[in-house]
């Protein structure tokens, strides 16, 4: 008899929470609380079943997406290197030298501690992505670090001064079956291209997507922000589609024995678990 | 995990804005050292799987060593998986050592005991 006032507050607990979620088929009181979010008053339109249709008329972009960055097709130059300002030009010069004369040693960010890379680094890690189509949205998933991106395609303006974030703020259009997405709020300690950290809060990132053949995924970024480029830098990445893949869960902090120190040193832990 | 930065001076094919999750400056890279031991733990994790070995000094005393090697997310779309390595396996590693001089390192190449040999880096995919 103890017991019944836990198990009533836990029936309450859970016939709030089917209210709450609004579930369909959620067991026998699915139906009051379908009641309850119909009586709402709705602070969006609700996508109807037309708006769910017309997803079909985009292009296929169903399946995982991996990024090949080792193989430039056939006959596509090599990226034009990036015209600096004279406050990032040497930093980034420096950089180019250490890597060609020690590949891997200078690399060195807060990413080595799971905080993950910021638009549009996000887009150019080494695991696959995948792209899922909603009326209104389109949401990258990102396997590195379990990045999520969501586009609004709904319209909307991009926000005048939106908070800051490492993703950023995205709107996009579709151009025939090119997406273009225009991102801006991108934290400004954030790595605008490799071997730079930093750059101001008014840097804008244009990505202009498109399949370059029936299973290769073509992204064209466009990075501007003039206190860390003369002129708008713009490069070319390709994802070749893998159908049969899934993405992974990827979560840094389960077993990252890799660190950066506090004056920037990289450093790796040879720590086992507790307990063994 | 993969070295997207070695990758692309190796081949030449980086653009920008590509991230490493981090540096390889705790590792001769490119160094090959070779070890035989007995698997004692072999952990299948994000955001690199990591292998625990111990290996018997001539002095009889036993060492453990640790390896960072390739993540889930490559390894496991090349054929790894939890169930590659066991513990009590005896192994021969193939690994880039730490400049430290620390026991371990990034392994680069699994010799099991049935003679399977696991290839972990990109660049020795056939």
């Amino acid at each position: 008899m103890k017991r019944a006032p836990i198990v009533l507050a836990s029936t309450v607990a859970a016939l709030a929470l089917a209210a709450l979620c609004g579930c369909n088929g959620a067991g026998p009181n699915a139906g009051s609380a379908q009641k309850d979010a119909a009586a709402a008053p709705a602070a969006a339109p609700t996508p109807n079943a037309s708006a769910y249709a017309d997803l079909a008329k985009l292009p296929d972009w169903s399946g995982v997406w991996e990024p090949t960055r080792m193989a430039r097709p056939a006959g596509e130059k090599p990226p034009e290197p990036p015209k600096l300002t004279p406050a990032y030009a040497p930093k980034y010069a420096a950089y180019q030298e250490k890597n060609r004369t020690t590949p891997g040693i200078n690399f060195v960010s807060n990413v080595a501690n799971c905080v993950p890379a910021g638009l549009p680094g996000s887009m150019q890690q080494p695991y696959p992505i995948e792209f899922l189509f909603t009326p209104g949205r389109v949401t990258i998933a990102i396997e590195t670090y379990s990045v999520v991106r969501r586009i609004y395609t709904d319209g909307s303006p991009l926000p005048a001064e939106p908070d800051p974030s490492y993703q950023g703020t995205s709107v996009g259009h579709w151009e025939g079956d090119t997406l273009v997405v225009e991102t801006t709020g991108i934290l400004p300690e954030t790595a605008p291209i490799n071997g730079i950290l930093g750059h101001s809060d008014k840097m804008r990132v244009t990505e202009r997507i498109h399949l370059s053949a029936p299973d290769v995924l073509e992204i064209t970024t466009t990075v501007d922000d003039p206190t860390v480029f003369v002129e708008p830098y713009t490069f070319t990445a390709h994802y070749q589609r893998h159908r049969d893949w899934k993405i992974m869960e990827y979560v840094c902090a389960q077993n990252n024995h890799d660190f950066v120190d506090e004056k920037g040193n990289p450093g790796f832990s040879l720590e086992r678990k507790p307990g063994e | 995990m993969f070295r997207p930065l070695l990758w692309a001076v190796a081949l030449g094919a980086i653009g920008a804005a590509a991230s490493a999750h981090h540096s390889t400056a705790m590792f001769e890279w490119g160094k090959e050292k070779t070890v035989d031991g007995t698997v004692d733990k072999w952990e299948w994790t994000q955001p690199h799987t990591f292998l625990w070995v111990m290996v018997p000094r001539k002095s009889g005393k036993v060492e453990q060593y640790g390896f960072e090697g390739m993540s889930p997310s490559w390894l496991g779309r090349r054929g790894w998986g939890l169930k590659s390595i066991s513990r009590g396996d005896k192994v021969k590693l193939v690994y880039y050592p730490l400049r430290d001089g620390r026991n371990g390192g990034f392994y680069v190449r699994v010799t099991l005991p049935d003679g399977r040999t696991l290839e972990a880096l990109p660049q020795r995919q056939p």
